[in-house]
C-alpha cells in the first residue's frame, strides 16, 4: 500500500470518528436543553457550560499532546511525530477559539462582564497565544527538518511554561468557581448536570481525536504531494 | 609518510533539504597529501557535500570520518565585520586553542594582509576577505582542508599564493577537497577529480593535469545524466 | 573539557561585547528606548487616580524587557551575517559554550542598560529604592537571567526565519510573563518598603523559573544549532 493510500485510509477513520462525535454533540445539545435541569442562579446561560468546559478540556488536551509529542520527537527524530504535534496544535487552536468565544458569552450574563482577568481565563489565553506563535514559527520555516526541530523546541518550552503561567495568574486572584470536578470528596454538581457534562467531555475528546487523525492524514498527503512535485510527478 | 590511512573517509553519504536530495550516496576517500578536485555545475551538490564532510551538516544517511582537525573555506567569510582582521583571527585562535600569537602575524603576512591587519574587515574587498578566510582555515594547522571556490575574487598573485599554500599542505600530508570552477589554476594541484552530477559522484578519476580534458569528461558525464 | 568550555564561553562573550563596543548602535538604541518607555508610561495615565509609586514597578519592567528584546535580536543576527555561526561550529567550542557565551554577552549588555536606566527611573518616578537596593538588584538580576536565557534560545531560532524582528516578541513575550509579573510584584513590595518576609512567594516563583528555564534552554540549544 502506498503512503497515499494509507493516508487516505487514516483520513477515513478520522472522518468516521468525527461523524460519530458530531452525532454525539447533537445528542448533548438535546440532553442539555431538554433533559437537564436549569441551574438556579445562572439560569439558561449556564447551558453554554456544556460546550465551554468540554471544548476547553479538548483544547488543553490538544496542547498537552503537542508538548509531549514534541519532547518525544527531540529524542526519536521521527517526522511522523512532528506531523502529529503540529496537527494537534492546529486542532487545539481551533478548539481554543471556540473556548475563548463561548467563555465571554457565558461570562457576560453570569459575571456581568465579557472579559475578566481571572486565572483560568488568562492561562488559557496565554496557552492559545503560545500555540498561535508555534504555528507562526512553523509557517516561517521552509525546510521541514528545521521546522520540525524548532517547533519541537517551542512545544517543549510551552509545555513547561504553562504551569508557571497558571501559578502566576492564580496569585493574582481568581473569579472562577473552585474546580468542580477534581474535588477529592465528591463532585458538587447535581448528577443530571454531571452526566451531561461528562458525556460532553467524552464527545469532545472523540471530536478532538477525529480532527487530529484527519489533520494528520492531510499533513501526510501534503507531504506526499510535495515529494511528487520535487520528483517531477505531474 | 607518517600516515597512510585516509584523511577523509566518506561512506554512502546522502543529504536532503526538504524533499530534495542535494547529495546522494557519495563515497570518497582522500589519502594524506592528496587533493581531490570536485567539479560540477550549479546545484550539483558540491557545496552540500563539503558542508557534510566538514560536519556543519548532518548526513541523512552514511558516515564521514576525518583523521584530524578540519579547516574550511566556504562561500561566506564566517567573520565579524566590526572586528579587525587580526581580532577575527585571534578570536578563532582562542576557540581552537592556538596559543602561538605569532602564528596570526605569519598567516596575515603570508596572505598579504599584514598592512591591513588592524583595520576592520567591514571595508575589505572580496579578495581580501577571501584571503582572510583562507588564513582562518589554516590557523589550527588542520589535517583536512575543505575549500569551496577558494580562488573567488582573487587576483593572479593571490591565486598563485593559494596554489602554493595548497602545495605546502599536500607536502605536509594534509588531505584536501576542493570544489571549483577555476580548473586552469587548480587542476595542476590535484591528483583525482570527482565529477558531481545531480548530487551523485558520477566519476572519480585520476587527472592528467589538463583542464580541457576535465571539461570534456564533465560534459560527457553530465550529458549522460550521471 | 570543562576548562575549555569555560574559555570558549569567555571568548564568545568577550567577542560580542567587543563588537558592541565598536558599533554601539544597539546599546544606545536600547538605552534610549528604555528612557522613552519610562517617559511615555509616566504620561499614559490619569495622574490624579494613579500615583507615581503605583505606576513605577510596571513601567520599570516594561522598559527593561522591551529594551532587552532590542538587544537580544542583535546577538544572533551578528552570527548570521557572514555565517560566523558556521565558523563557531567548526571550532571545538561545544553548543553549551556557544549558548553560555551568548547568554553572558547578552547579560552584560542588558545588565548595563538596566544599571544606567535605574537611576533615571528613580529620578523620573521619585521612587525610594536606596534602602532596599540589594534586594531590588537581586530581583533585577534573577529576572534578567531568566529573560536572557529564554531569549537567547528563541532568538537563535528566529534568526533563521525571514521576519526575526517580529517573531522574537511574539514567541518570547509569553515566556516573559511569569518572571516579569513576579518582578513587578516584588518591585512593588520593595518600593513600598514591605518587610522582606513578604517577598518569599514571588521570589521563589522567580527563582524556580530561572533555574528551570535556564537548564531547559541550555539543553534544547543543541537541537537549534545542528543543521
Amino acid at each position: 500500500m502506498t503512503r497515499r493510500d494509507s493516508a487516505l485510509r487514516t483520513a477515513r477513520l478520522g472522518g468516521m470518528i468525527t461523524a460519530a462525535a458530531l452525532l454525539g454533540l447533537a445528542g448533548i445539545y438535546v440532553r442539555a436543553l431538554m433533559f437537564t435541569p436549569v441551574e438556579r442562579t445562572q439560569g439558561l446561560a449556564q447551558k453554554i457550560f456544556y460546550v465551554h468546559a468540554p471544548v476547553a478540556w479538548a483544547a488543553l488536551l490538544a496542547f498537552l499532546v503537542t508538548g509531549v509529542v514534541s519532547l518525544i520527537y527531540l529524542f526519536m527524530r521521527d517526522r511522523k511525530l512532528d506531523l502529529v504535534a503540529s496537527s494537534s496544535a492546529e486542532v487545539g487552536v481551533a478548539f481554543a477559539v471556540v473556548m475563548l468565544t463561548t467563555g465571554p458569552l457565558w461570562g457576560k450574563p453570569v459575571w456581568g462582564t465579557w472579559w475578566t482577568w481571572d486565572a483560568r481565563l488568562t492561562s488559557t489565553l496565554f496557552i492559545f497565544l503560545l500555540f498561535v506563535g508555534y504555528l507562526v514559527l512553523r509557517g516561517a520555516l521552509s525546510d521541514f527538518d528545521v521546522r520540525a526541530r524548532f517547533s519541537a523546541v517551542m512545544g517543549v518550552m510551552a509545555l513547561v511554561l504553562v504551569p508557571f503561567i497558571h501559578v502566576t495568574v492564580y496569585w493574582f486572584r481568581t473569579l472562577h468557581p473552585e474546580p468542580v470536578l477534581m474535588k477529592p470528596e465528591r463532585p458538587s454538581l447535581p448528577s443530571a448536570m454531571l452526566v451531561t457534562l461528562l458525556s460532553s467531555i467524552a464527545v469532545f475528546t472523540a471530536m478532538y481525536l477525529g480532527f487530529l487523525i484527519m489533520r494528520y492524514a492531510l499533513a501526510v498527503l501534503e507531504d506526499v504531494r510535495e515529494q511528487e512535485i520535487v520528483d517531477g510527478v505531474p | 609518510m607518517p600516515h597512510t590511512d585516509p584523511t577523509v573517509a566518506v561512506r554512502g553519504v546522502s543529504r536532503r533539504f526538504g524533499h530534495r536530495w542535494a547529495v546522494r550516496d557519495v563515497s570518497l576517500e582522500v589519502a594524506p597529501g592528496e587533493a581531490v578536485l570536485l567539479v560540477g555545475g550549479n546545484g550539483a551538490g558540491k557545496t552540500t557535500l563539503l558542508r557534510v564532510v566538514s560536519g556543519l551538516l548532518k548526513p541523512n544517511r552514511g558516515t564521514v570520518e576525518l583523521r584530524g582537525a578540519v579547516g574550511v573555506v566556504g562561500h561566506h567569510t564566517m567573520m565579524y565585520e566590526a572586528l579587525t582582521a587580526r581580532e577575527n583571527l585571534a578570536f578563532y585562535a582562542r576557540l581552537h586553542g592556538v596559543r602561538d600569537r605569532a602564528r596570526l602575524d605569519v598567516l596575515l603576512e603570508r596572505m598579504g594582509l599584514a598592512h591591513v591587519a588592524r583595520e576592520r574587515i567591514g571595508t575589505f574587498s572580496r579578495g581580501m576577505l577571501q584571503r582572510l578566510a583562507i588564513a582562518r582555515a589554516l590557523l589550527h594547522e588542520p589535517e583536512v582542508l575543505l575549500l569551496d571556490e577558494p580562488l573567488t575574487g582573487l587576483d593572479d598573485a593571490a591565486s598563485r599564493t593559494v596554489v602554493d599554500v595548497i602545495g605546502e599542505l599536500k607536502a605536509r600530508g594534509a588531505g584536501l577537497v576542493i570544489a571549483t570552477h577555476q580548473l586552469v589554476e587548480l587542476v595542476g594541484s590535484s591528483g583525482r577529480v570527482g565529477y558531481m552530477v545531480n548530487g551523485r559522484l558520477a566519476a572519480l578519476e585520476q587527472c592528467d593535469g589538463d583542464a580541457g580534458n576535465v571539461v570534456t569528461r564533465y560534459r560527457e558525464l553530465a550529458d549522460s545524466g550521471g | 573539557m570543562a576548562a575549555s568550555t569555560f574559555s570558549a564561553t569567555v571568548a564568545i562573550a568577550a567577542k560580542d561585547l567587543l563588537v558592541e563596543r565598536r558599533t554601539k548602535t544597539a546599546f544606545f538604541s536600547s538605552l534610549v528606548f528604555a528612557f522613552l518607555v519610562l517617559t511615555v508610561i509616566y504620561f499614559a495615565r490619569d495622574r490624579t487616580a494613579v500615583g507615581d509609586l503605583d505606576l513605577a514597578p510596571g513601567a520599570l519592567w516594561v522598559a527593561f524587557t522591551f529594551a532587552g528584546m532590542l538587544g537580544l535580536n542583535r546577538a544572533f543576527l551578528l552570527e548570521r551575517e557572514n555565517r560566523a555561526i558556521d565558523g563557531l561550529r567548526l571550532t571545538p567550542a561545544t553548543p553549551t559554550a556557544v549558548f553560555l557565551g551568548k547568554v553572558f554577552g547578552n547579560l552584560i549588555f542588558i545588565g548595563v542598560v538596566e544599571l544606567v536606566s535605574l537611576p533615571v527611573f528613580v529620578l523620573f518616578y521619585n521612587v525610594p529604592i536606596w534602602r532596599q537596593l540589594p534586594v531590588l538588584l537581586l530581583v533585577i538580576a534573577l529576572a534578567t537571567v531568566g529573560f536572557v536565557a529564554v531569549g537567547t534560545l528563541i532568538s537563535a531560532m528566529v534568526v533563521r526565519t525571514r521576519f526575526s524582528e517580529v517573531m522574537l516578541p511574539v514567541l518570547l513575550l509569553p515566556f516573559l510573563f511569569p518572571p516579569v509579573v513576579a518582578a513587578v510584584n516584588l518591585t512593588r513590595q520593595i518600593v513600598a518598603l514591605r518587610p522582606l518576609s513578604e517577598l518569599s512567594g514571588w521570589l521563589s516563583l522567580l527563582a524556580g523559573f530561572v533555574i528551570i528555564f535556564f537548564t531547559l534552554s541550555l539543553f534544547l540549544f543543541e537541537a537549534i544549532l545542528e543543521e
